[in-house]
């Protein structure tokens, strides 16, 4: 007990912390507003709200998996490799030769673990009656961040470049072809013509757009890499940081008038 | 100084404060044409940015196998059967019935999952969602909404079988009676 | 004894069974609010657990729920029983309260406020911890899978999108590609998105209440853990190679025959119903289904607006309540034509493939 005391005279220890021990209702207020991270949150915050049974803690969980997910896709980046030719072995070698080897589960499980708990995250949301006026824009924040989900696990899928990974991306992409009017089998695509020149085909089309070919292939796999790792990881950062700022400027955890 | 009521006025197309002395002076409404003619030029930058961006998505070359092959010989392929043997690299079959010779693209027409001829049940079938197709390609079970399509398909002038995969005839379109969707020999 | 109670569930089993069957069970269910009690979920879980114990004895469904990619879903459908049981739990808690005159669950603190240190990031701070657990006793005990490398020349019998669109894949048995996969989706988002720009009523937001918010409820309920989380179910469970459909207990038979014979509407009434053939026209020949697709989306907003929705006409003014009316509409959709393709063999309502255009 000395010992921590004298470390806490440390110049070193006040240089970081600014306030004493978070016992007293002031410094309580600066444990939270004096730290970077903790300020997400206000100060005080309704009782009622943060009770367990209220939000399941489901919000908070999506977030965290969101930052396992990135640590660890972090970690996986340094050694698989995007193309055709190694990305299969690559997941292989991750798989079977690093001893103590979770990572790539943790990635996998940790996936879909944070689409279960986004979607049970907007089913409390939708429960407690907490997207009616004044939270109707942080609900379609949240819609975004609920598609941008399941789109960073889509694109992930395709990664480990299995006949899984290949044909479900098949399947679920064929789908572009379909798109009314950008498709080249949507809907009135065949109307749109030049003469004798089909304005949208396979070499243009939706689908094309997404697999940046005719066929899911190497183009595919380094285009979907990217949108996982960085595109909609960006993205979903930026609307995070809305989501949470809404919460508080909306003023913070919904609850009974 | 300016403010919104004052732009709009001079929008609305009229009146300008008298300049008082003669020293050359930007004017309001000299202001305000240079303001318009960077807001277009903005605009236009911004748009063709974005465009770039968006076609910059759609890529030049693809490294994919060839649209255009020769196949060899029509003698090579046996009467009533279906040859499967460029299905792997070019993703077409090759069909004789009598002296008629077709080439049919194996993608599904549902969603592009690569059917299966399965010579004793002689029906192509889809693995993902169970569509068959008969050997002419005609849909008949599942949720395919149409037959499989057909390449063009000719001579070469050494006698060998040219397929051209970037033209497809499809049937519930009457493009199957085009003379260059079949050959006969 | 046991291998013909396995025979006679694995023959009633089919789509159409268990969507009538989950339909029920939920009517049912938000009916009585006994349903909602801790000894009902008492109840609830020892037959789940039961039906389950019993059912991993038999081979063929150890094999499909072992697979180690489909431990979440199992996890998912437990997840969402439970917590539909504990929100509705708390709602039909509160609505008793309000009846009693006493204060809602969510209006009992002592301190209406209090500090984020220590009371928010201590539960902060435990849930991670637990999550963490969890996740890494998860990993360490099941392999994440992998399977034979790509090939694109060669489909494998059962290619399945990614468990969470498998609702998507079961809509395409009842709908074209640029339904099922385009349309769907996006009246999906976007009729999330318009939730709160219908339902605007500040009354009933910050607590768990069934009573006040029945009709919210019920459409959301339907929505999300039918016509969302039972087809994903369905899809995992009970569809196997070439989207076959196939019994609990039943082997998963690459080889399985299934006849399909659909017929579309426009073959139904000029072929079948008036005995001449097709009319060569795509515009005549369709002109039925047309009619009915219009009629479909616009005569019940209107009989409505003036019968039993009278109240929300009047309430969310003309452009919320068609917006609201087109939602609805456009989920019930799926279910009907569900049920059309079961009971009737009805293919497609609209049929146009000159023009990629069928419903
Ligand atoms: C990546 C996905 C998401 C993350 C990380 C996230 C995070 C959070 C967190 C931490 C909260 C605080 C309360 C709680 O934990 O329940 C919250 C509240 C909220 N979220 Fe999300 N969320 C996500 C997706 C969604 C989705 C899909 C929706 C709805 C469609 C949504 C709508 C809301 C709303 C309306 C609130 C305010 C609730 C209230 O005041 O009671 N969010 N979110």
């Amino acid at each position: 007990m000395k010992k921590l005391f004298t470390v806490k005279n440390t110049q070193i220890w006040k240089s970081i912390f600014r306030h004493g021990p978070p016992e007293d209702r002031r410094n309580r207020s600066l444990a939270v507003l004096a730290n970077v991270f903790l300020h997400l949150h206000p100060v005080k915050v309704r009782s009622s709200s943060i009770r367990l049974r209220y939000t399941w803690c489901m919000g908070g969980l999506t977030f965290f998996l969101f930052l396992v997910l990135t640590v660890t896709g972090i970690l996986l980046m340094f050694y698989y490799r995007p193309t055709v030719e190694y990305a299969y072995g690559d997941i292989i070698d991750l798989r079977e030769q690093v001893p103590l080897g979770a990572m790539r589960e943790i990635h996998r499980w940790g996936a879909h673990a944070m689409v279960i708990s986004v979607w049970l995250h907007m089913f409390r949301v939708f429960m407690t009656g907490s997207y009616k006026p004044p939270r109707e824009f942080n609900w379609v924040v949240g819609v975004l961040l609920l598609v941008l989900t399941l789109l960073l696990s889509f694109t992930g899928y395709l990664l480990p470049w299995d006949q899984l990974a290949m044909w479900a991306v098949t399947v679920g992409s064929n789908m572009a072809r379909a798109t009314p009017l950008m498709g080249t089998e949507g809907p009135g695509t065949a109307l749109l013509v030049l003469g004798d020149v089909k304005l949208v085909h396979a070499g243009n089309d939706a689908r094309f757009f997404l697999l940046a070919g005719r066929f899911v292939g190497a183009a595919t796999l380094l285009r979907f890499y990217v949108l996982h790792c960085i595109a909609i990881p960006f993205v979903a950062s930026i609307l995070m940081a809305v989501h949470f700022w809404r919460i508080r400027k909306d003023g913070g955890i919904s609850g009974p008038l | 100084m300016w403010n919104v009521g004052s732009f709009l006025r001079v929008e609305k197309g009229f009146q300008m404060a008298e300049k008082s002395d003669s020293k050359p002076e930007i004017t309001r409404r000299g202001f305000l044409s240079w303001v318009r003619a960077g807001w277009i030029a903005f605009t236009a930058a911004a748009a063709t940015g974005s465009l770039s961006a968006f076609r910059f998505m759609f890529p030049n070359v693809l490294f994919e196998p060839p649209q255009i092959f020769k196949a060899g010989f029509p003698s090579e392929y046996a009467d009533g059967m279906v040859d499967t043997r460029w299905k792997e690299k070019f993703r077409v079959w090759i069909v004789r019935e009598g002296n008629l010779i077709y080439a049919l693209r194996s993608v599904c027409t549902h969603l592009g999952c690569t059917p299966n001829w399965l010579s004793t049940e002689e029906k192509f079938k889809c693995p993902c969602h169970g569509s068959g197709f008969y050997i002419s390609g005609i849909n008949f079970e599942g949720p395919a909404p149409r037959p499989l399509e057909r390449v063009r398909i000719s001579l070469a002038e050494d006698g060998q079988i040219l397929i051209d995969q970037t033209q497809i005839f499809q049937q519930e379109k009457g493009q199957w009676s085009n003379p260059e969707s079949f050959l006969i020999i | 004894m046991i291998d013909s109670l396995k025979e006679l569930i694995n023959s009633i089993s089919s789509p159409s069974f268990f969507l009538t069957l989950s339909i029920i069970l939920l009517g049912v269910s938000l009916y009585f609010k006994q349903f909602w009690t801790r000894r009902s979920l008492g109840i609830a879980a020892a037959i789940s657990g039961g039906l389950f114990l019993f059912s991993v004895t038999d081979e063929n469904f150890r094999e499909i729920v072992a697979k180690p990619d489909n431990l979440p879903i199992i996890a998912l459908l437990f997840l969402v029983g439970f917590f539909t049981w504990l929100s509705l739990h708390l709602a039909f808690d509160n609505d008793r309260r309000k009846a009693a005159g006493e204060p809602i669950l969510e209006k009992q603190e002592t301190l209406p406020k209090t500090f984020v240190w220590p009371d928010l990031v201590y539960i902060e701070f435990i849930a991670l911890i637990v999550c963490t657990v969890v996740l890494i006793v998860w990993s360490v005990l099941l392999k994440a899978p992998i399977e034979e490398p790509a090939n694109p020349a060669d489909s494998p019998p059962s290619t399945k999108a990614p468990w969470y669109f498998l609702g998507l894949q079961e809509m395409l048995v009842y709908f074209d590609p640029w339904i099922a996969g385009v349309v769907i989706p996006s009246i999906i988002v976007l009729g999330l998105m318009a939730i709160p720009y219908i339902d605007r009523d500040v009354k009933g937001s910050g607590y768990y209440s069934f009573r006040e918010r029945r009709p919210q409820i019920l459409v959301f309920l339907f929505g999300f853990s039918i016509l969302w989380v039972f087809l994903i179910i369905l899809g995992t469970f009970f569809r196997g190679p070439n989207w076959n459909f196939f019994g609990p207990y039943e082997f998963w038979d690459v080889h399985k025959v299934v006849l399909m014979n659909n017929v579309n509407l426009s073959e139904f009434i000029w072929v079948r119903g008036m005995g001449i053939g097709l009319p060569r026209n795509w515009l005549v020949r369709e002109i039925f289904g047309i009619v009915l697709l219009l009629g479909y989306f616009a005569v019940p907003p209107y009989l409505l607006a003036r019968g039993w929705f009278r109240s929300y006409y009047e309430k969310l003014g003309i452009n919320r309540y068609l917006l609201m009316m087109f939602l609805l509409l456009s989920m019930l959709a799926l279910p009907i034509k569900m049920y059309l393709l079961w009971i009737f063999n009805l293919k497609y309502i609209v049929s146009i493939p000159e023009y990629f255009f069928n419903i």
